[in-house]
């Protein structure tokens, strides 16, 4: 027997107990990783960047710039690189079936944007090869099924010249993003091709993405952009990456508050369910812990011994919690938003290690200075 | 005992009472007590008369209020709660009336639980508690749990646990008081075979005089004073 395991005996002595126990810790990670998932991989929102530049219309997202300001901007001698979207929605076979395509030109894209998509030289070569050809996100081509060399339609709220609607492309590749958290659920068109067929808007774009040159600081930077356009009839917002991503999410809800305010409450429950039952558990007890001490057992040692009780239950109900939440973010798939990464693990691990040491606490402390004569008259 | 020799367990000048609320109880008013290294000594007398107080003193498990108590080279009184936990882990063995062992443990798991806080390997611990187990008439029962065994096999294990970490000293609280006849006289008999063979120092608080006939002496003590008797059984 060892220390470890004599912790665990103690853990384990009323079993319904300690399953209940883990169980409602399991469910908490759960609820917890689940939406600590979703917001860092909500619309990729973990994987944006906050060096990487978005140039919008100032009078809404929505409204297109003219192309026109490409060499206004790429002028700036801070600007490493310069790429252009224009953005497309639509869907495939049934109308709540929607994906985005982004209309841009395949080397402007790779060289702002292409570390972080994934946009390898054979990508975009493949891209350049026809004017019909799309690159695929990963996630996208997932969900729909998906793989190179495959025709495929979509119909759009943007109009073809010819008063269609439907958009025929064939996949010369998927980009996979530079990490889990890369948004990757939709497609990239040939600005050249969309911009000739759509009906209206023509030579305009939705976004310009800049990339700083390094040590340039973004804020800086995205000022001097949207001072160039004060007095032009479109003028722009500049934010990064990740502030256009937070604050699209916003528009729905504070995302990050209602988490957290779910996330907050489902811990304070567990913290006083366990909190409460590690207490009666070690009254119940108080005999035996006096037994030990009369063993030679320091109160350090009983201390631990408390402690590890709790740290075992809060590792074994969190560690269930985290192998579903990891288990429901590969079923449900990247397209909900849910992205279960390294950062969401890591901190679980800190709060399941610091809920388990703050809970044992308080009965850690009672068992502690029980003194032994006052133990023995419990029983 | 030699008086000349200096006793391992020496009570001076002890004094100590209980409160209860406005009210002070004494029990002891200047206790003096020797014991020789390897003595047998039963301690009787009457309900509230002070055994139990002078054990848990004896362990570590209680301080005087005033006085001196010294067992081997260790002063109890002068020590904090920390090294009196250090010392009962190394300096002494208990054992107790309703055997308190740990009932999610089995037999060999609540022998080894003391050496846990010994700097030993999990092989060596195992090699202990399978020597006091055959010492005690155990062999063979490791995996069984106390809850499946009779008291005087429960009381085996106790003995089992208290002298794993071969301490010099076995205070023992009533060990026979739970147990019929001819099971109290087996574990006399093994505290007995302790006592001679494994020169252990034995202080064993009894109602029962049958028990303390075990004793090489009996103290009774009466109003926090002792009175010795000379042992018959010995």
């Amino acid at each position: 027997m060892t220390f470890f395991q004599l912790m665990r005996r103690n853990a384990w002595r009323k079993r319904l107990r300690a399953t209940l126990l883990m169980f409602s810790v399991g469910v908490a990670f759960l609820i917890y990783a689940l939406t600590a998932s979703f917001l860092g991989g909500s619309q990729g929102a973990a994987g944006a960047s906050d060096n990487l530049l978005g140039v919008f219309n100032k009078s809404g997202r929505g409204l297109p710039l003219p192309l026109a300001y490409l060499n206004r901007i790429a002028a700036d001698a801070d600007v490493a690189a310069v790429a252009y979207t224009a953005r497309m929605r639509g869907f495939v076979e049934v109308e709540k079936n929607i994906v985005m395509t982004s209309a841009v030109d395949p080397r402007a894209i790779a060289a702002a944007n292409g570390d972080e998509l994934g946009l390898t030289p054979d990508l975009i070569a493949a891209l350049e090869e026809g004017r019909d050809r799309v690159l695929v996100g990963k996630a996208l081509a997932e969900a729909q099924g998906w793989s190179v060399g495959q025709r495929i339609g979509v119909t759009s709220q943007l109009m073809r010249a010819d008063g269609s609607r439907d958009w025929r492309f064939v996949i010369s590749g998927i980009f996979e993003g530079v990490n889990a958290s890369t948004d990757t659920y939709f497609m990239l068109a040939r600005y050249d091709t969309i911009n000739e067929a759509r009906a209206r808007d023509k030579d305009t774009v939705d976004t310009f993405v800049v990339r700083p040159r390094e040590g340039v600081s973004s804020g800086v930077l995205a000022a001097r952009i949207d001072a160039l356009f004060t007095n032009s009839a479109a003028q722009t917002r500049t934010q990064s990456e990740k502030q256009f991503l937070e604050g699209f999410l916003r528009q729905f809800a504070d995302v990050g508050l209602i988490v957290g305010l779910v996330v907050g409450a489902a811990f304070v429950t567990i913290l006083m369910i366990t909190v409460n039952t590690m207490l009666f558990a070690v009254r119940e007890r108080s005999f035996e812990i006096g037994v030990m001490k009369v063993l030679g057992f320091s109160q350090g040692r009983i201390m631990t011994l408390v402690l590890g009780e709790t740290l075992f239950i809060f590792a074994a109900g969190g560690a269930a919690g985290l192998f579903l939440a990891k288990l429901a973010t590969q079923l449900i798939g990247p397209e909900f938003g849910l992205v279960f990464s390294l950062s969401v693990l890591s901190k679980s691990l800190a709060i399941i290690a610091g809920l388990g040491l703050l809970t044992g606490l308080l009965p850690a402390w009672n068992a502690m200075r029980l003194p032994i004569v006052n133990a023995f008259r419990s029983r | 005992m030699n008086d000349k020799q200096e006793p391992y367990i020496a009570l001076r000048g002890v004094q100590k009472a209980f409160r209860i609320g406005a009210e002070t109880i004494p029990i002891f008013s200047g206790l003096d007590l020797s014991i020789a290294r390897g003595d047998f000594v039963a301690v009787m007398g009457p309900s509230g008369s002070g055994k139990s107080t002078l054990l848990n003193m004896l362990g570590g498990l209680d301080s005087p209020d005033a006085g001196e108590i010294r067992i081997g080279r260790s002063h109890l009184e002068q020590m904090g709660e920390g090294a009196r936990a250090a010392w009962r882990a190394h300096g002494m063995g208990i054992v107790f009336q309703f055997y308190n062992l740990l009932p999610m443990l089995n037999a060999s798991e609540n022998i080894e639980l003391p050496l846990l806080l010994k700097p030993l390997g999990r092989k060596e611990r195992r090699a202990r508690v399978e020597t006091v187990m055959d010492l005690v008439g155990l062999a063979g029962r490791q995996r069984q749990f106390p809850s499946s065994m009779s008291g005087g096999q429960q009381q085996r294990v106790g003995i089992a646990r208290a002298i794993v970490g071969d301490p010099d000293l076995l205070l023992c609280d009533e060990p026979t008081g739970d147990l019929d006849r001819k099971s109290a006289n087996d574990i006399l008999e093994m505290l007995g075979f302790l006592n001679r063979e494994l020169q252990k120092t034995i202080i064993m608080v009894t109602h029962d005089p049958e028990a303390a006939a075990f004793a090489r002496r009996t103290l009774h003590l009466n109003k926090g004073e002792f009175v010795e008797q000379q042992g018959r059984g010995q």
